[in-house]
């Protein structure tokens, strides 16, 4: 009985070994001794399988993150640094995998991540809402809800940012992530901005500021 | 900056040349130490204050290395005008922490293991903050540790910070880019020794085998199964900063017992490992409640090769000062008195460090000495306001381990002096048997 982490495990291993896709899902399922039929059971296509492996490797960081002793005491902050960390660490274990599915530069979110988006803003608008009821973090009329989006970029910034990092251990990466999710988390906190978004509002709606201004 | 051809006058300029301590030498070295070592009471109070923040500002922007700068200058208290050195040690304490989450990032990257994992107890909040790391408590077996963890990527940016940090230098010691390149690499190559915490790890363990046997000294028990790359574990040491201590007015023995445990740990290292803790900085001692002394960081270890060594202390401790032609070539031997000097600079030179030496040495002189009299800190603070007077002190002279060993040796006659402790100074004397200058 195979199952879709064999299948996945499989996929990665030919991709790695050929440096190329499997020419088709027939060729691919008969090696692993299963008819097309079945295979098609588990993923549509080969981009299926893809996009699963990288959804896999988020919900697992998160499930491990999870289970550790300190995660209870964390804030939204830690909580997502924390993932980040676990992430990458996971990373390195399919880095070539990852590196080769990366390749294709796409602008926006590539069809191989539209998953694992998911996965990662389920967990992101949790962390955040969990921050905006511990008064963590500032809830702000519009802007609150792209908070998620914010830590998606970053999530998107910090995978660039592992791909080309060539330090041991990736340390360098370990330091993008703490500056970059502590800027972000800096950012959603109140701060200036809301003094600067509140004082807008009041001119806009105090005095008549749009008509008698001269341009 | 323009060239200095007058004595800086007012306040502020002389403060300024205050902070070149970490990096002068020779004559100049002793005149920033004379200061500090000096008085309590030199006026600081007019210093400007915004100056200092100024400067604190442009520092606090760069990170790792370039704070080990800042309290390298910070010293002490007394060798900076109190509103730099207020600045200045809050460089201490400005660094960043650590997440969380990073920290048991650490931990899983080098032991793959979660902290829980690895002790009983583990606080994920840190109790010091220090430049390059931060410690946490932790408990194993019902022992107390301490558990010294280094933010990443230090060791990498500190060769990019000093290059940051230097034309501020250039700036504030007015001293030329050549000139401060030596200094400057010497500083980089000890700093670049500090990050790297296996290494720290072994000399750790090394010298307090080493010294182990000296009197009143006590050193933690270092885990090298609990170390890696990025963290040292050792054992907790209860005991107060000499400041907190004082405070306490200790009795005269018990004072002089903690000056003779430090004099005696410096010349033990200086005279039989030939390498010497070279941070005499307050932070790295606590004196425990059974009155010892606990010397808990040794990440910056001098080694004084024999080309230093063997001129250096034939100066401070045999008759060779009498020796005008010996101790010439002993000033030549370290870069005190250069080639290129005619003859009266020579002479001029030759009077000046002879003095220095000879007041460096007093406390050589006799078996035992009082580290609590003013006078001859006093005598030390007037040297240094002649040699700040005289122009030919202007740029910075001797071999870069100056640099190191001033640090460390005046270090240790201000601690003593804050101690006000009476010593025995013939415990471990110079050996200079192969000299070959005798």
């Amino acid at each position: 009985m195979t199952t879709a982490e064999e299948l996945q495990n499989a996929y990665v291993d030919y991709v790695l070994t050929h440096g190329a896709k499997p020419k088709s899902v027939y060729i691919f399922a008969k090696e692993n001794n299963l008819s097309e039929q079945e295979f098609y059971n588990f993923f549509g296509s080969f981009a299926g399988i893809e996009e699963s492996i990288w959804t896999h490797l988020i919900s697992k960081a998160l499930t491990e993150v999870q289970a550790q002793e300190v995660w209870a005491q964390y804030t939204a902050r830690e909580k997502t640094l924390a993932f980040f960390y676990g992430f990458i660490e996971l990373l390195k274990s399919k880095r070539s995998f990852a590196l080769y599915t990366l390749k294709d530069k796409t602008t926006g979110t590539p069809q191989l991540l539209r998953e694992a988006k998911n996965v990662f803003e389920i967990f992101a608008s949790d962390v955040i809402q969990q921050g905006i009821e511990t008064r963590e973090l500032a809830d702000r009329r519009f802007f609150s809800q792209r908070y998620k989006d914010a830590l998606w970029v970053q999530f998107g910034f910090i995978i660039n940012f592992w791909s080309m990092d060539s330090s041991a251990n990736f340390e360098k990466t370990d330091e993008a992530i703490e500056k970059g999710i502590n800027v972000t988390f800096d950012l959603f906190e109140r701060s200036a901005l809301d003094s600067l978004i509140d004082y807008g509002k009041f001119m806009v709606n105090n005095g008549g500021f749009k008509q008698k201004m001269k341009f | 900056m323009k060239e200095q051809k007058s004595i800086p006058t007012s306040k502020m300029q002389r403060s300024a040349r205050f902070v070149a301590t970490g990096f002068k030498v020779g004559g100049n070295y002793i005149k920033h130490y004379s200061k500090k070592l000096f008085n309590p009471e030199l006026n600081t109070d007019e210093l400007n204050l915004d100056n200092a923040s100024d400067i604190y500002q442009s520092l606090s922007e760069l990170k790792g290395s370039a704070l080990k700068v800042a309290q390298m200058l910070s010293m002490d208290k007394n060798i900076l005008p109190k509103a730099y050195s207020d600045q200045f040690s809050l460089s201490q304490y400005n660094a960043p922490p650590l997440s969380g989450p990073l920290i048991v990032r650490t931990f899983s990257k080098y032991f793959g293991k979660l902290p829980e994992q690895i002790y009983d107890h583990f606080n994920i909040k840190s109790t010091n903050a220090a430049s390059i790391g931060q410690v946490h408590e932790a408990i194993l077996n019902g022992k107390k540790l301490a558990v010294k963890i280094q933010y990443p990527g230090v060791g990498d940016s500190i060769s990019s910070d000093l290059k940051m940090v230097k034309p501020f230098a250039f700036r504030l010691l007015g001293m030329s880019r050549t000139e401060l390149e030596i200094y400057m690499t010497e500083v980089e190559d000890r700093l670049l020794e500090e990050t790297d915490y296996e290494l720290e790890l072994r000399r750790s363990i090394e010298f307090s085998e080493a010294c182990k046997d000296i009197d009143n000294v006590v050193f933690p028990k270092y885990y090298p199964e609990l170390s890696r790359k990025r963290i040292i574990t050792m054992d907790w040491m209860d005991g107060q900063h000499l400041k907190e201590f004082m405070a306490g007015s200790p009795s005269v023995e018990l004072r002089n017992r903690i000056g003779q445990a430090l004099w005696d740990f410096y010349n033990f290292q200086q005279h039989e490992l030939r390498a010497v803790h070279a941070d005499p900085h307050p932070g790295n001692f606590l004196i425990t409640a059974e009155g010892k002394l606990a010397v808990i960081d040794f990440g910056c270890i001098k080694e004084m090769p024999d080309d230093f060594y063997y001129p250096f202390f034939a100066l401070t401790s045999t008759d060779l000062l009498n020796d005008k032609e010996g101790t010439i070539r002993a000033f030549k031997e370290l870069q005190m008195i250069l080639p290129r000097d005619n003859a009266i600079q020579t002479e001029t030179y030759y009077k000046a460090y002879k003095e220095m030496i000879f007041l460096f040495a007093q406390p050589y002189l006799y078996d035992t000495f009082d580290f609590g009299k003013t006078e001859y800190f006093d005598q030390l603070y007037a040297y240094g306001e002649k040699i700040a007077r005289m122009p030919e002190f202007r740029q910075a002279r001797g071999v870069k381990h100056f640099i190191y060993v001033n640090r460390t040796n005046f270090g240790l006659y201000n601690m003593l002096h804050q101690l006000g402790a009476t010593v025995k100074t013939d415990t471990f004397k110079p050996q200079l048997n192969q000299n070959k200058l005798a």
